[in-house]
């Protein structure tokens, strides 16, 4: 399969490549069972392996323009890097334990140690991906992460929500403006008010959850009252419908929430996604539809959890291909001069080898 | 030339830290594996195989071979460079790769990963719990428990508000059984306090420190013979060593559930954790019903009626089903079951039959 075959006709409207993702679910489930029964056997130790082979399937399956995308860590450097955290958190909470006027020390450590970890381990998931026989590098610092994850967090929860567009917007600006690759510069730079489109409409499929939520408790208002002043008089026939009206509240709760995150989720992907560029020139793009995204990660949780787990590995690599079959890239001129001219860089090469993962971070 | 039968496989190949790449394959020539040109026959690169980095087999994902300069040649052809590694002895895809293939086998694999699964939930865990139990310093434990106990003398505690001959009794009572436990009574220290906001309440500390607040005493209207069947239990608990137990099965649990994560996606990991706690809650219960059992062990050995904490529980019952904030229930197994599991087990530990059988 070579470059200058699959350079053409792949170029859809707009100039935009888009990704493919050429993973079968038959061919990762056996990776898959194998992952976790070694991961089983070993008492979690093979864990940091299977995340290899994991991701080296994932990313060696995402081809652009005929060539695919390449996960370099090894297992050794993983399981070195969760033993130094984990080592770290039981240190810590041993002394929280051990005196008492220091049970906060766990949480403050973590919150000063986090937004470094989380830099760390982009920086690390960066430089352990290549496309190319180049690296990407991520040249982001503990101080942005500290305002796109946790300052952002905060911010989102304090305001019940309402700012969760400028979270998000900190959180792809942090990401993306940080991403090198071959010493060129990823920009990204989504915009608000495309932002809070998008998150409206999450924001009113909660409400209408919340509402139906309401109905339910007021039509069992004079059930639910005299339950609350005296248990014992209602009567085993009265407990059902309350029951019941529990269950369905739960439905509607989980529902409601779960699809407007999803929403959400695949708004801020398109808007992010859409919004960056690299080398200042060429155009990112990601085009997911809202409502197929969530149908996907829905329907996956529930076959997965009818079959026990087994339906996962089909659920992964069907998520994965819709995803990546809804990314491209417009490239301005000749690609194949472009990728005559892009070298490795300084930092990004080889030094992974000094790095651990730091944090297990999604990249 | 080199012939069609030297050639390993055709794919890519990149100068050292490039992206820019040429059309090539890969030969076996004099010995040496080389990247050729497409069209030409100077070698791009050369040599032996023990001197290549070949990455391993994971699916049909393209294989990176590494010269040592560098340079790096990339091939969709796995099996090609399969047949190759295992033509010279190499082990072609290695085990791994065999185990994952899409073939009947799976299905022992997928069985063994549902049983192990099992198994390490049901024997791994607990077992490395004992271990860690095991290997749990004693000074731990005691570091622990002051700390405990000065957080909350710090926060909810007062003096204890009891006279002299009310705590004589009840840590006259208290030596009694605490001389029936393995532990001796040199292994418990008896605290008198005013509860506070934690009001009626006893609890055990891991290395043996009890504490019981004014206001359970309070609540026993001079019944002495039922506070120390509910001091009885908290030594049942220290006994057990139930703290620690509980603390390292949910560090290990969650540590497993964490590592599996990956494989099984966020959501499902969410599943698993919710469903740990749930279990949690039942070892906890668990855990209260083999106190029980203890304090009835405790209190006949000691002489006195095995059912007095049955007596407290009917109290707690009394007592705090009266008003609405019943938070000691809840954390308790039905105290109407636990009643009844008291007195069966009393009739076997005094060696009585049921009444209905007599």
């Amino acid at each position: 399969m070579s470059f200058a075959a699959s350079a053409g006709p792949v170029e859809g409207p707009g100039g935009f490549h888009r990704v493919a993702f050429t993973g079968k679910a038959s061919e990762y489930f056996g990776i898959w069972i194998v992952n976790v029964l070694l991961t089983i056997v070993t008492l979690g130790i093979y864990s940091a392996w299977a995340k290899v082979r994991r991701n080296r399937y994932f990313y060696g399956n995402t081809v652009l323009l005929g060539r695919s995308f390449e996960y370099h860590a090894r297992g050794s450097q993983i399981l070195v890097g969760r033993l130094i955290v984990i080592g770290a958190f039981l240190v810590l909470n041993v002394i929280a334990a051990l005196v008492p006027l220091l049970v906060l020390l766990p949480t403050l450590v973590v919150l000063v140690a986090l937004p470094w970890l989380v830099a760390r381990g982009l920086r690390f998931s960066a430089r352990v991906t290549s496309y190319r026989n180049v690296r990407f590098d991520f040249v982001g610092g503990a101080g942005g992460a500290f305002k796109a994850f946790i300052l952002g967090a905060v911010l989102s929860v304090l305001t019940l929500g309402i700012l969760t567009p400028l979270a998000s917007r900190w959180v792809s600006r942090y990401v993306g403006s940080n991403l090198r690759y071959g010493g060129k510069a990823f920009d990204t730079d989504p915009k608000l008010g495309p932002l809070y489109a998008s998150w409206l409409l999450s924001f009113l499929i909660a409400l209408v959850g919340l509402c139906i939520i309401g109905l339910i408790v007021f039509m069992n208002l004079s059930l639910i009252l005299p339950m609350i002043e005296s248990p014992d008089l209602l009567t085993p026939e009265q407990h059902v419908p309350l029951i019941i009206s529990a269950i369905a509240g739960y439905v509607v709760l989980f529902a409601s929430f779960g699809i407007a995150g999803l929403f959400y989720r695949a708004g801020v992907r398109n808007i992010a996604w859409s919004s960056t560029t690299f080398d200042g020139r060429h155009r990112l793009m990601s085009d997911v539809s809202r409502s197929s995204y969530s149908w996907i990660a829905i329907s996956n949780l529930i076959v997965t959890l009818l079959t026990l787990g087994l339906m996962r590995p089909w659920a992964a690599v069907r998520m994965a291909r819709y995803g990546w079959e809804h990314t491209g890239v417009a490239f301005a001129g000749d690609v194949g001069e472009l990728f005559s001219r892009i070298e490795a860089q300084g930092s990004a090469v080889g030094s992974e080898f000094m790095d651990f993962e730091g944090f297990d971070f999604g990249f | 030339m080199a012939s069609d039968k030297d050639t390993i496989a055709g794919g890519e190949w990149h100068p050292p830290g490039s992206s820019q790449s040429v059309s090539a394959r890969l030969v076996e020539r004099e010995g040496e594996v080389a990247a050729m040109p497409a069209a030409g026959e100077k070698p791009l690169a050369g040599a032996g195989l023990s001197w290549l980095e070949i990455s391993g087999r994971v699916g049909s994902i393209p294989r990176r071979v590494t010269f040592p300069d560098g340079s790096v040649f990339e091939t969709w052809d796995n099996d090609g460079i399969d047949r190759y590694l295992a033509a010279q002895g190499r082990g072609g895809a290695g085990l791994v790769h065999w185990l994952e293939q899409f073939r009947l086998r799976l299905v022992v694999i997928v069985l063994l990963a549902f049983v192990l699964g099992g198994a390490v939930y049901r024997w791994g865990v607990p077992a490395l719990v004992e271990v860690a139990i095991w290997i749990t310093p004693p000074i731990v434990p005691q570091l622990m428990s002051q700390g405990t106990l000065e957080a909350f003398d710090r926060t909810a505690f007062s003096p204890t508000g009891l006279s002299d001959a009310q705590r004589k009794a009840i840590a006259e009572g208290f030596a009694r059984i605490a001389a029936r436990s393995p532990r001796g009574e040199a292994g418990y220290t008896l605290n008198f306090r005013d509860g506070g906001v934690i009001g009626p309440n006893a609890f055990a500390l891991p290395d043996g420190t009890l504490v019981v607040t004014d206001q359970l005493v309070d609540l026993a209207r001079g019944d002495t013979e039922m506070i120390v069947g509910v001091l009885a239990h908290e030594i049942g608990h220290v006994e057990l060593e139930h703290s620690l137990r509980q603390f390292y099965r949910a560090a290990g649990m969650t540590g497993l559930i964490m590592l599996i994560a990956g494989d099984v996606g966020s959501a499902v990991e969410d599943v698993l954790v919710q469903g740990g706690g749930l279990l949690a809650l039942s070892y906890s219960r668990a855990a209260e019903a083999e106190a029980d059992r203890r304090s009835v062990e405790l209190m006949a050995k000691a002489g006195y009626d095995p059912t007095a904490i049955a007596r407290f529980f009917a109290l707690l019952e009394e007592k705090l089903g009266d008003r609405s904030e019943t938070n000691i229930l809840s954390t308790h197994p039905g105290t109407p079951q636990r009643k009844k599991d008291i007195l069966d087990y009393s009739r076997i530990v005094t060696g009585r039959s049921a009444p209905d059988r007599q």
